[in-house]
């Protein structure tokens, strides 16, 4: 019993604190919040699913489609919900755009694709054990984004660039930083991560529309709770929401279990709005 | 708000047609307006998918032979998308605004529970295929008849076959959360304990939960013999059956319809998980004994082969249900004409209408019109050609 | 002294032509008609779809003033629809309590939705706008579970019989003309609500929270009171919504329907009524066109909201602002009339200095002021002007109550003033106007300046609710009182225009007359001359230093030294938060130090 909470809570936290990272990297390139992190990462799935399973493609070509559509999905964010509001004095503004534009992936997908969860091809052909690939898939996923986006922000001058934007968005355009440039390709870089983390998942997940808004709002937990923008913050609250969404799911069940998470998330976040590692907010008068 | 251009059409219908009053021949050709609330797309489609294609090559059928009497059948879709609130708006149009004659579905007892008291404030006659108990009651709503089994037959079936010829005594219930599977879960657990078995998990889980393993587990440390589940969802009953299958553990799974459909099927781990899997089904479009099926559903499957309509993502009885369902309404208005009261009287003594999926038959007390002995259980991974075996130690 | 105050009554020609109060309410009007006759025309099924569009607008007429005036993003809603129709039809039904006659239900609905409303709503005071967004949609997810889990009360998935209102209102017009008479109750009510201070409060809390506070709303109380009237409303909405489907069960309340109601308002236009009645009864009524739209309904609505966001956010309402399409003249000039300024800001207030003692602040290792000692004493003008960095406007923030300082005291009358308080300073009479003016730029310049008087009104929520006496007598007088404060500041042809169409300068002024309603002891401008022309900082410094002949203590943060030097009876000169020099502009002129670091030779 332990073994599998412990298991399919790491792998699904694994999922949540991807989506989470997802989050936080558009964030960073442009002080928003988009609702499409989640659809990200249910395309990643679907997206798995169509080219491999329904067209028959070979994973690894079917694999880097899936990601080329993430970061398609992610230019499209930027272009069409997050640069025209930037500009705008209304700040809330964002939050509709990126909703509707969710939104229409969303139900375009439920149309065209399926409104009942498709299968996900495996990926290995390695017999099922004990800790079978649906585990293990999500956990390599999240490590090797970690890693990847240490050695991007610490080694790279394009990584560089996008710190220098995330902290200081008008001294990174006074040294003359393509700003916008560098804001598509965060976007784009948060579009392959979400897709990424969707097509980890899909054997656990399954390739299904409804896992986007699933997905937006357990993803999101993990920003507010580790402290927006704070990559490793998100990892652990990730980690630490998958294993509390299971353990709870074994001692009280499946109703009940989405009202304990959600009651534990919210009484956090009164309690410290700015997240349990966040800095806070100072407002601008 | 102003008149809508369907409004005018319908205002410049009846001045026509009271114009050629004089001409009765005109009148005649009029179409036959059928109301159809199928849930076509939303999360509960799955069913309503399945019917359609029933419904629709028995509408071609009938209308290339003639029609009824003459006139053309037309089949007025609205789809709910499995919202209660689609159901109401759509069955409100089709009733006050196309004036249909009879109404067939909604599919999903969600959206009948609204629907029925609607459509007999405006005394639609109307058919549907739900199993939940509640929706038919011949004193309350005495237009509406179901052409399908209820909870209580269905769950009668698979309740006496693991209790009476698996002889398990322990049982683990577990349904989703939709309404079907509560009403369910609430409807079987009493008719177990009544049989003498004893329920060791009762559960109701959220269908996209994608881990299944505490549950089963639950119910492998209460000692279940037997696992039934309730659900329309193919993605939560594949998860059942995949676990128990990644779990070794060998206990029957008997329950709802869906264990044997084409998307279950799609979505197992592996092909020997299906094994030991008995859902329920109907004795007419089922393998019998020697292998053989009924001429009446060898004929249906030719036809289903000729119109190229596929089942294997699917059941084989939702298209058949589709199928019959037109079909004897098309055999009512061809007995006593159109008007509500006829089609009533006609349905209220209906000896038996043999149709490919079951022999219908209601009284004016009886709106049921589904046979107990025509519920079975079958064998999932018999799935030959759309059509499942009898389950093992399942009599003729 | 009556010929000047009609001549200062918006009904006068002004630059944008008489606007009466009949031609606002003429839409609405047309839509009663519409409504109170539909019947005639329409038939069984789109009496279905009226009275659902009725439904739905109650609920909407609620959430509009969270939403559309209150600027909160709360997309989930449907929770409290949830609610109240499930409250109705349990305690109709009698399975729970004794059978309970359906309208004492429905008020008891109403009550339960209240309390919930101010639950879900509670959490916008602590948490940023996108987390607010996300745990309402949590809400709208417990609530649809809960409704599921608790079988024995809500018949769990089978759900529960919805309520039948006796005759005359159990046929389908009869239920029909009830839906239709709470909405319009609903539609009345809130546009009451729009017209009244709270209404305004509440765009002023959306658009220029700083502002808000500074002109003394608190915004814990309002918003507050917000969530209760919401969600009473959205429950009776729900309870017949129930009636309607007479038959409810949990997957009746899709996320799709909370959705809708948070499109319905957006696409109609935020602080406006009319233009989200219009967006529910086009949303409602959308899908029932084509039997394909039905599907696609979610897709269409989500496309429609992008196209409203990116090109037309203020909605309907914006593009049926007929007002504001008529040109502006382009040489307007702005001239103060400072004789009226007596009659606005009444008798010189109770002496009294407004002092700094040693007051310290930093910001992690920046010492953004360093133990500053200043003094305004009332009826004068005292400067404050040092290079960019030096603490000036952080010294006015500390005064205005936005930062508090870590060391020292600020005293008004002697008496320390209280932390954390921002929005109590306005009692104080302790007025302000920000460095880039913070105004609501979808309002009217008048409606605007009338923000700056809210907390001079007497009237409750509920008298406003319900357009009683007191209420309408409050607005009277501070429709009077703003514009003669605009005329004070010379800008009363444009009181009716749209405040986003202004000039710079022009908002420069609008915030000082603002700042007037509060007939402010202590006036704190925060460098009032930026983007002034000459002409207009020389009508600029003869306003100000009227206001302070009028009694009011000025403190004027600035960087042009020629207004200063011109209006200031003293002036303080900052450097790196420490005091540089203090005295007499004359005195200050001469200062070898001063002219050295910031003034030149």
């Amino acid at each position: 019993m332990v073994e599998s909470i412990v298991s399919t809570g790491v792998a699904i936290g694994c999922i949540y604190a991807l989506i989470a990272i997802t989050y936080n990297v558009m964030f960073s390139a442009s002080r928003v919040f988009s609702f499409t992190a989640g659809t990200l990462g249910m395309l990643g799935g679907v997206l798995g699913s169509l080219f491999i399973a329904r067209m028959g493609m070979p994973v690894a070509i079917g694999f880097l489609l899936a990601l080329a559509g993430g970061a398609v999905l992610g230019i499209v964010t930027e272009i069409v919900a997050v640069r025209p509001v930037l500009k705008s004095l209304d700040q809330h503004l964002y939050v509709l755009s990126t909703l509707a534009l969710a939104l229409m992936i969303q139900q375009f997908t439920a149309i065209e694709w399926s409104t009942e969860p498709q299968p996900f091809p495996r990926l290995f052909d390695i017999a099922r054990g004990g800790f079978d690939q649906q585990f293990w898939l999500p956990m390599l996923a999240c490590t090797l984004v970690i890693v990847g986006l240490e050695l991007l922000y610490r080694h790279t001058l394009i990584g560089h660039a996008f710190l220098a934007v995330a902290e200081d968005n008008f001294a990174a355009r006074a040294l003359g930083l393509p700003e916008r440039s560098l804001r598509m390709a965060s976007f784009a870089l948060a579009g392959v991560i979400g897709a990424l983390a969707g097509f980890a998942g899909g054997e656990m997940l399954l390739a299904f529309f409804a896992n986007a808004p699933m997905l937006t709002f357990y993803g999101f937990v993990p920003v507010a709770l580790g402290g927006m923008g704070n990559n490793r913050g998100a990892v652990v609250a990730g980690l630490l929401l998958g294993l509390f969404q299971q353990a709870a799911n074994f001692l009280v069940g499946g109703i009940f279990a989405s009202v304990v998470v959600f009651t534990m998330f919210i009484i956090v976040l009164l309690a410290r709005p700015e997240g349990l590692a966040g800095a806070t907010f100072q407002r601008r008068v | 708000m102003a008149i809508t251009r369907r409004q005018a059409l319908v205002s410049a219908g009846a001045a026509a047609l009271v114009s050629g009053l004089g001409k009765p021949a005109i009148a005649a050709k009029e179409p036959i307006l059928i109301g159809y609330l199928p849930a076509l797309t939303g999360p509960s489609s799955s069913t309503g998918v399945g019917i359609n294609r029933g419904i629709q090559l028995a509408v071609q059928e009938i209308n290339a032979a003639g029609g009824v009497d003459g006139r053309q059948l037309e089949l007025i879709t609205r789809d709910t998308q499995s919202d209660p609130t689609k159901a109401v708006n759509g069955a409100a149009e089709l009733t006050h605004g196309q004036k249909v004659s009879v109404v067939f579905g909604p599919v999903n007892s969600g959206e009948s529970l609204a629907v029925v008291p609607l459509l007999a404030r405006a005394n639609t006659p109307q058919i549907h295929p739900c199993w939940v108990d509640t929706l038919t009651d011949p004193k309350k709503y005495p237009m509406c008849f179901r052409n399908a089994p209820t909870n209580q037959q269905i769950g009668g079936a698979a309740n006496r076959y693991v209790v009476e010829v698996l002889k398990r005594k322990k049982v683990a219930v577990i349904s989703d959360t939709t309404g079907y599977g509560t009403a369910s879960v609430n409807a079987y657990v009493p008719m177990l304990k009544g049989m003498g078995a004893d329920v060791v998990y009762q559960g109701n889980v959220d269908a996209a939960n994608p881990d299944l393993k505490p549950e089963l587990l639950r119910m492998q440390s209460a000692g279940a013999e037997a696992i039934m589940p309730w659900s329309v969802n193919a993605g939560f009953l594949s998860r059942i059956i995949n676990t128990r299958g990644q779990m070794g553990w060998d206990v029957p799974i008997v329950g709802q319809t869906t264990l044997g459909s084409g998307q279950t099927q799609a979505l197992l781990e592996k092909p020997d998980y299906w094994a030991k899997v008995y859902p329920n089904n109907f004795r007419p479009v089922c393998y019998a004994a020697g292998g053989k099926l009924s001429d009446r559903t060898n004929a249906f499957l030719d036809r289903l082969k000729n119109a190229k309509i596929d089942m294997r993502d699917t059941l084989l009885w939702w298209i058949a249900l589709g199928y019959d369902s037109p079909r004897m309404i098309a055999e009512a208005m061809k007995n006593v004409g159109t008007e509500p009261e006829q089609i009533v009287g006609y349905l209220n003594k209906l000896k038996e209408f043999p149709g490919v999926y079951g022999d219908i038959a209601f009284t004016a007390d009886k709106h049921d019109g589904y046979p107990d002995n025509e519920v079975v259980m079958v064998e999932a991974n018999s799935l030959k050609d759309g059509a499942f075996s009898l389950a093992p130690g399942y009599g003729a | 002294m009556d010929t000047q105050a009609t001549q200062l009554r918006p009904s006068h020609p002004n630059v944008l032509g008489s606007a009466s109060p009949f031609s606002a309410a003429l839409p609405f009007l047309a839509l009663l008609l519409v409504g109170i006759s539909f019947p005639l025309f329409g038939g069984g099924y789109w009496g279905v779809i009226a009275t659902r569009a009725c439904v739905y607008w109650v609920l909407v007429s609620g959430l509009n003033l969270v939403v559309g005036f209150g600027g909160q993003i709360a997309i989930g809603w449907v929770a409290l629809l949830t609610l109240g129709a499930y409250t109705t039809s349990v305690l109709v039904a009698g399975n729970v309590t004794p059978a309970l006659p359906p309208y004492l239900a429905l008020a008891i609905a109403a009550v339960v939705g209240a309390i919930f409303g101010l639950i879900i709503g509670l959490p916008a005071l602590r948490l940023r706008t996108f987390y607010f967004a996300i745990t309402t949609l949590g809400f709208a997810t417990i609530v649809t579970q809960v409704a599921l889990a608790w079988q024995s009360v809500t018949g769990g998935g089978v759900g529960v019989a919805g309520p039948i209102f006796p005759e005359p209102f159990a046929s389908q017009w009869g239920f029909y003309y009830f839906c239709f008479g709470v909405a319009a109750i609903c539609t009345w009510m809130t546009a009451n609500v729009a017209a009244s201070r709270f209404g305004r409060a509440l765009t002023a809390i959306r658009d220029a929270e700083v502002a808000a506070e500074a002109s003394g709303i608190a915004k814990p109380a309002l918003l507050g009171t917000v969530f209760l009237f919401s969600g009473a409303v959205a429950a009776v909405a729900g309870g017949l919504f129930a009636a309607l489907q007479s038959y409810i069960t949990p997957d009746a309340f899709t996320l799709d329907l909370s959705i809708l109601f948070f499109i319905a308002i957006l696409i109609g236009g935020r602080g406006s009524i009319l233009g989200p009645l219009l967006g529910t009864i086009l949303l409602t009524v959308l899908p029932e066109f084509a039997a394909p739209l039905v599907a696609w309904s979610t897709f269409l609505y989500a496309v429609l909201l992008l196209v409203i966001v990116l090109a037309i956010p203020g909605g309907i309402a914006e593009i049926l602002d007929f007002k504001n399409r008529r040109p502006l003249e382009s040489d307007r000039a702005i001239v103060p009339r400072p004789d009226l300024l007596e009659r606005l800001l009444g008798a010189p207030p109770d002496a009294g200095a407004l002092t700094l003692e040693q007051v310290a602040l930093s910001f992690g290792g920046v010492h953004a002021i360093d133990g500053l000692d200043l003094e305004i004493r009332p009826g004068q003008v005292h400067g404050l002007i040092g290079p960019n960095g030096s603490g000036k406007t952080t010294t006015l923030n500390v005064i205005s109550g936005y930062y508090t300082q870590q060391r020292g005291a600020v005293r008004l009358h002697g008496a320390a003033l209280p932390v954390f308080a921002r929005h109590r300073r306005a009692h104080m009479r302790i007025a302000r106007t920000f460095q880039t003016p913070r105004i609501v730029g979808s309002a009217s310049v008048l409606e605007n300046v009338m923000i700056g008087g809210t907390i001079d009104g007497e009237g409750t929520f509920v008298e406003s609710l319900l357009s009683l006496p007191r209420h309408r007598r409050d607005e009277a007088t501070l429709r009077d009182t703003a514009m003669l404060a605009l005329a004070a500041v010379g800008l009363e042809r444009l009181a009716p225009v749209r405040a986003d169409r202004l000039q710079h300068s022009e908002l420069r002024f609008t915030e000082i007359a603002r700042a007037l309603m509060l007939r402010p002891a202590f006036l704190l401008l925060d460098e009032p001359a930026a983007g002034l022309s000459a002409e207009e900082i020389q009508r600029l410094g003869a306003l100000i230093l009227a206001i302070a002949r009028s009694g009011t203590g000025v403190l004027v943060v600035e960087h042009h030294p020629d207004l200063i030097f011109d209006i200031c009876h003293h002036v303080t000169v900052l450097n790196l938060g420490k005091i540089l020099a203090a005295g007499t502009p004359a005195e200050i002129r001469a200062h070898r130090e001063v002219v050295n670091a910031y003034l030149g030779a």
